[in-house]
């Protein structure tokens, strides 16, 4: 690392970086407060915003011990709502969801991107054209035909349906993003391989896929992240409670009446906080890598 | 390389999670399970009434799937042009005529015995009866029934020395004295175009004046000067451009600023006033009441949103017979059921003889004044629902909503709003 | 780029085949419905010819939501792509807790819609959202700022929550292909006393180029066809003011009962974004459909 720059750019290094934490993670502070503020205090405007603050919500939904504040006379029960509780296992339903996701688009995209990006053969113009297009079609035009197909299938309920969907949903943005990496790749080694002998299978699982790691994984991560976040399809092809992932049940409590703003931001947190997880180990382990690579030459 | 072996570990979770989320189906039973779809209010208390119901019904047992309000009339539509399997289901008022003309649901008339269907009937609120009733046939039973009413804050409305508004000009009024005393909004409405609630609201505002929207024939006439809607659009859009109307999404956004004394006055569902007043949460509990609408009539929409049993449902009798045994436990007598929702949550009910019963007395006096509840309920007008409305409700309410932040005019959204109505009313004629 | 003789189906079809069938049985059955009278309230199922279009698109709201529609595209996606772009040359640069940012700066991409939706009415919410707050602790405003109820502002506000939640995939490709750059190329500038915008302009521009265009295209596509962030902020309104074209296919179908017209939209939309992509690739040839 080279730093040959003064003190003014080290402040506006400093300011940059405040710029881009404040933009970012501004709004989730914002659920952090709100989850350890309870309503009462927080839309009373004689009262300090930290006055009291508790725990209380996040020991009602790992628990079910209701807050104290609902047992006294005269509160009813209004605002406190067991579909909070369904907020970690959610949690664990997506991570199902998405990782399957995942290996599923890698097994399928990164073949078909890699013959697109070092062949030509016939009809190598219109299916990749029909993949580019594919994802033209907005989803919510998709969504009568599609569960049409997935019920008569009897898949509707079934966490293997939204899978199906959020697989091929993010499927063309994977054979296209793997593709432009495996094009970017230097021509010699793979010219080097076929001196050597190697089969077209022999390419792919020697050389692309070993160099394209980091590539592979953010493309991998992409297809995750589609699903961790995808709602419409996950919401009308899930069954029960119990299975439903993330988005679904953080959708139904922020738009429930039944819930109080400090529950809601605590089942926010609660979401939140293992995706720190997963970003700090996206970084940590892959991007790091495309980073340092650059650093390195 | 780190990096690989965090792939290889992740590509083994990853197709062990594949392998175990197939295989996570759940088993078929051999008792007959109901498909019962709600919306998502208070969803724990549901699955409790629908615990007890299978304890006290070995043999039968509720599988419920809930949405979220917004997501309800959409995920329903998927349903039944899927042709999921449904059993019991939530039903608006307004969605009736549509879903039971295209046979979504099955009348209760042929399935529950008449004596205690005339018994249950005998002690419903009229506009209850008439908004589960299409085509002369009754399709449900009310989860809750409801009306929508003016909900102000007293304590502040008598420190300023203002009495009630009775009218919308006296509302108004006030409004603007309490602006001038240094309230940015005094009146918080629900402003969300999507949510059926706001043409609901709007009904029940020009109720308060009196008079109808249609005529006899079913004919939309609201976009005549003189109709009390048409006034009612014009109070709105005066309130909106007089900046006494603080806009808010939802009515959960509405409870938070009422309690932080930002409004005084909103036009909600009676059973936002038990959330004002709720000890637990809310700082100024106590301080709200509900007052009758305003205008001549005081009058006001009531709605109902009842428990019905689907076509698909009907067609197999031993299906039916269990589905009714649900329906009736969850709304028949002894009215456990809706007594629970009234107690805990503050739900109103078609019921009229639980106004009378003393846990329901005790509990609702903790937050609203029986009286003048029991009042506005008997005021209580129907909608009017035809098969049409709730699409052409979908159609109006964004230009209601333009009409009110004044990007068109009173007259324009009448008339087109009108004129809409009419023409659905003439196709629907010919079909 | 060798030749293959025959069509690689070992190697395509897996990919293929899946979104065929998630694509072409929908599409054709979207188009069979947008022919015909498809409506919950006229059970008649006729073949009405092109009346669905004509009707979509001579109603009420047809050029608002288009309008609407496109202007959030257009200042949408580039602001994701300008704005990513710059986060992620930042970033790349190593200074004391840039491991950490790097890490956060992700975080938006993870949140469910939902969840972006409340925060970010959090912070614009007008009587106790946190701008608000802050500018009336200030002593900057005197009465509330209607962020989410004035029809510019809401345009602005969901706006800006969208591309929120859009920089972060934008900031990972980025990154990924600047890594790619040849440090050497940029040493060799240096030496060769290139300022540092100028390095920016002849050097990492074109080489970040067909990602960008690429992204542009994602990023049009996402903003014209995605509204469910925007509806849970604001439901489309103030009246029409963040209804977007989208939207109303959802609308059409499902809350006015009227499947026929909300495919009719569908071809519509799919016709625009397809405009979209021959403006984006015209207005920016990079290559990237080149031997594709």
């Amino acid at each position: 690392m080279r730093n040959a720059r003064g003190y003014g750019s080290g402040i506006l290094t400093a300011i940059g970086a405040f710029l881009v934490l404040f933009f970012t993670v501004g709004p989730i502070v914002l659920a952090i407060a709100g989850s350890v503020i309870p309503d009462r205090i927080m839309f009373a405007s004689d009262r300090g915003l930290f006055d009291e603050v508790t725990l209380e919500n996040y020991r009602y939904i790992f628990t079910g011990e209701v807050p104290p504040a609902y047992l006294k006379s005269g509160a009813n029960r209004t605002m406190i709502s067991d579909a909070a509780r369904q907020a970690p296992r959610s949690l664990w339903n997506s991570a199902q969801i998405a990782s399957a996701a995942l290996v599923i688009n890698l097994l399928l995209g990164a073949p078909a991107a890699f013959v697109y990006a070092r062949y030509l053969f016939p009809g190598k113009r219109w299916t990749f054209m029909f993949l580019l297009l594919a994802p033209l079609v907005p989803t919510i035009a998709l969504i009568t035909p599609i569960y049409m197909m997935l019920q008569t299938a009897g898949l509707v309920g079934s966490k293997l349906g939204i899978i199906l969907v959020h697989s091929v949903k993010a499927l063309p943005f994977t054979v296209l993003i793997l593709s432009i990496f495996f094009r970017k790749m230097p021509h010699e080694l793979f010219e080097a391989a076929v001196i050597d002998g190697c089969s077209r299978v022999q390419e792919f699982t020697r050389i692309a896929v070993p160099l394209a790691l980091p590539a592979l994984a953010a493309t991998g991560l992409f297809a995750f992240m589609l699903s961790y976040a995808e709602f419409m399809f996950a919401m009308v092809l899930s069954g029960e409670a119990s299975s439903r992932p993330a988005s679904v049940v953080m959708a139904a409590l922020a738009r429930n009446p039944d819930v109080s703003w400090s529950l809601l931001n605590t089942a926010i947190v609660i979401a939140i906080l293992p995706t720190i997880v997963l970003v700090t180990l996206v970084w940590r382990y892959v991007l790091a890598d495309l980073v340092r690579g650059a650093v390195k030459g | 390389m780190a990096l690989r072996r965090l792939l290889a570990t992740g590509a083994m979770v990853g197709s062990a999670m594949v392998g175990s989320a197939m295989f996570a189906q759940p088993s078929a039973a051999e008792d007959i399970t109901l498909e019962f779809v709600v919306w998502n209010y208070s969803l724990d208390t549901i699955q409790d009434n629908a615990r007890q119901f299978e304890e006290a019904n070995p043999g039968i047992k509720v599988h419920i799937t809930d949405y979220t309000w917004p997501d309800y009339q959409d995920s329903m539509l998927l349903r039944f042009r899927g042709g999921t399997p449904t059993d019991v289901a939530y039903v608006g008022q307004d969605w009736l005529p549509a879903w039971a003309a295209a046979g979504f649901f099955a009348p209760l008339d042929d399935i529950a015995p008449p004596d205690v269907l005339a018994d249950l009937k005998s002690d419903m609120a009229p506009f209850a009866l008439s908004d589960m009733t299409y085509k002369g046939k009754l399709y449900g039973l009310p989860y809750y029934a409801d009306t929508i009413s003016l909900l102000y804050n007293k304590k502040i409305l008598a420190d300023a020395g203002i009495t009630v508004p009775a009218t919308w000009e006296e509302l108004t009024a006030a409004a603007e004295k309490l602006k001038a005393g240094g309230m940015e909004h005094p009146i918080a409405y629900e402003f969300d175009q999507e949510l059926p609630n706001f043409w609901d609201a709007f009904v029940a505002q020009s109720y308060g004046r009196g008079g109808d929207l249609f005529d006899a024939d079913g004919k939309a006439i609201f976009d005549n000067p003189d109709n009390p809607a048409y006034k009612q659009l014009e109070w709105l859009a005066d309130a909106f451009k007089k900046g006494l109307v603080q806009q808010e999404t939802h009515e959960s956004k509405s409870i938070p600023s009422m309690n932080a004394g930002k409004n005084v006055f909103t036009i909600l569902y009676n059973y936002n006033l038990a959330a004002l007043n709720n000890a637990a949460e809310q700082p100024l509990a106590g301080q709200f009441a509900l007052a009758p609408m305003p205008g001549a009539a005081h009058a006001t929409l009531g709605f109902t949103k009842f428990y019905a049993i689907t076509a698909q449902a009907a067609a197999d009798p031993a299906r039916a017979q269990a589905a009714w045994k649900f329906v009736n436990f969850m709304d028949g007598k002894p009215y456990t059921v809706a007594k629970r929702w009234a107690v805990e949550k503050g739900l109103g009910f078609g019921q009229l003889s639980l106004f009378d019963d003393p846990d329901v007395q005790a509990a609702w006096n903790k937050w609203v004044d029986s009286a003048v509840l029991k009042q506005q309920v008997s005021s209580a007008r129907n909608g009017m629902w035809m098969e049409w409305t709730s699409a052409w409700a979908a159609y109006f309410r964004p230009l209601l909503a333009q009409a009110m932040v004044g990007e068109s005019s009173v007259d324009e959204v009448m008339k087109a709003g009108a004129a809409k109505w009419n023409e659905y009313r003439d196709k629907m004629a010919k079909n | 780029m060798w030749k293959i003789e025959r069509f690689p189906a070992l190697w395509i079809l897996p990919a293929l085949l899946p979104v065929a069938a998630f694509t072409i049985f929908p599409i054709a059955h979207a188009f069979w419905t947008s022919l015909h009278q498809v409506s919950l309230l006229f059970p008649i199922v006729e073949f009405v010819g092109l009346d669905n279009y004509v009707g979509v698109i001579t109603g009420e709201y047809f050029v608002r939501a288009l309008k609407n529609s496109l202007l959030f595209t257009v200042s949408a996606a580039p602001a994701v792509v300008v704005l990513g772009t710059a986060v992620a040359l930042f970033l790349k640069r190593e200074f004391f807790g840039v491991e950490v940012l790097r890490s956060l700066v992700l975080l938006p991409w993870v949140l469910p819609g939902a969840i972006s939706a409340v925060l970010w009415v959090w912070v614009f919410n007008p009587s106790w959202g946190v701008i608000n707050s802050v500018l009336r602790d200030l002593g900057l405003i005197h009465s509330e700022i209607p962020w989410l109820t004035q029809p510019n502002l809401a345009f602005f506000s969901v706006t800006v929550a969208h591309v929120w939640t859009q920089i972060p995939f934008t900031v990972i490709l980025m990154m990924a292909t600047l890594s790619t750059l040849n440090p050497e190329l940029m040493e060799a500038a240096t030496i060769d006393g290139a300022t540092r915008l100028q390095r920016l302009r002849f050097i990492v521009l074109p080489h970040v180029k067909s990602i960008a265009v690429v992204l542009l295209i994602y990023n049009a596509l996402t903003a014209f066809t995605s509204y469910d962030l925007v509806y849970a902020m604001t439901g489309g309104g103030p009246g029409t003011a963040t209804t977007l074209l989208a939207f109303q296919i959802w609308k059409e179908s499902f809350s006015m009962y009227d499947f026929g017209a909300g495919a009719a939209v569908t071809f519509i939309v799919v016709a625009i974004s397809g405009l979209l992509i021959v403006a984006i690739t015209r207005a920016l040839p990079s290559g990237i459909f080149k031997d594709a």
